[in-house]
């Protein structure tokens, strides 16, 4: 059990949290736990899943390789709830395991990923492990493969989520549902 | 959170839980990691504050001269 309990789904009546957590459970990311929890202050949980889904979903980075990013970011984390969650759309477009397995590992030296992919794998990996790396020069070869644009949506898609499972990883869930490695 | 995540667990949370409630704890935590997310996010791309502390709009070379390439130490901090 989480340290904070989750509200139970007929706690929650707000009608416009409602429908996000029905857009969280239908994606797969977050489940309706982490939503639930959140609802605790309905209007932190509306501005927070508004954010998280659009970052993942929208915008014009690959949804999949989000969702690859998310994973690594999770497990770097350590919070088995988000490293345990799929994309149920990125899932459907052709994502899997391998793949998965390949963005968390040894990505540089993998043949499945593009010199654009690895870079914004590479852009996540650095940003918690090593941000003083991710200076001028790091920008600049990320330029090479994505407007600025897009670089601000990975960023902002990366410190978001990377946030929501550091709090996540405190509250001790202990409910993976069986991360798949 | 930022320092030490594995030290916030059952126990640290029952220790705040005499102090806030459920609502205010997930206030707290969300925060928290919205700003450990951005923060570090926004410190690699090396902006400042637009304006000095006298209140002068300064452009982003002048305003790195007055506030520094990196925020004071943190060392010591939280150590009771």
């Amino acid at each position: 059990m989480p340290c904070i309990e989750p509200l139970a789904p007929g706690e929650i009546r707000d009608p416009e949290l409602r429908a996000l957590i029905e857009r969280c459970e239908r994606l797969g990311v977050p489940d309706s736990l982490f939503p639930r929890i959140l609802a605790r202050v309905p209007d932190y949980a509306k501005a927070l899943l508004r954010a998280m889904l659009i970052s993942h979903t929208e915008g014009n980075v690959d949804h999949k390789l989000k969702e690859i990013i998310r994973i690594q970011l999770a497990r770097r984390a350590a919070d088995p709830y988000f490293a345990g969650l799929r994309s149920a759309r990125a899932m459907a477009d052709g994502l899997d395991e391998a793949a998965i397995a390949a963005g968390c590992d040894d990505y540089e030296r993998s043949p499945r990923f593009s010199e654009a992919e690895k870079w914004a794998l590479r852009y996540a990996d650095q940003m918690y492990l090593d941000p003083a790396s991710v200076d001028a020069a790091f920008y600049a070869g990320m330029k090479q493969h994505y407007s600025e644009a897009q670089i601000m949506e990975l960023g902002a898609f990366i410190a978001l989520h990377y946030g929501m499972q550091v709090f996540m990883r405190t509250l001790g869930n202990g409910a993976p549902p069986a991360e798949k490695n | 959170m930022a320092t030490d995540p594995a030290a916030v667990g059952q126990e640290f949370y029952a220790g705040l839980r005499r102090y806030y409630s459920a609502a205010e704890i997930v206030e707290l935590g969300s925060f928290i990691g919205f700003n450990l997310g951005f923060h570090t996010f926004f410190g690699t791309l090396k902006f400042y504050p637009m304006f000095a502390p006298d209140g002068r709009l300064v452009n982003q070379q002048e305003s790195a001269r007055i506030y520094g390439d990196a925020p004071a130490s943190l060392v010591g901090a939280g150590r009771g």
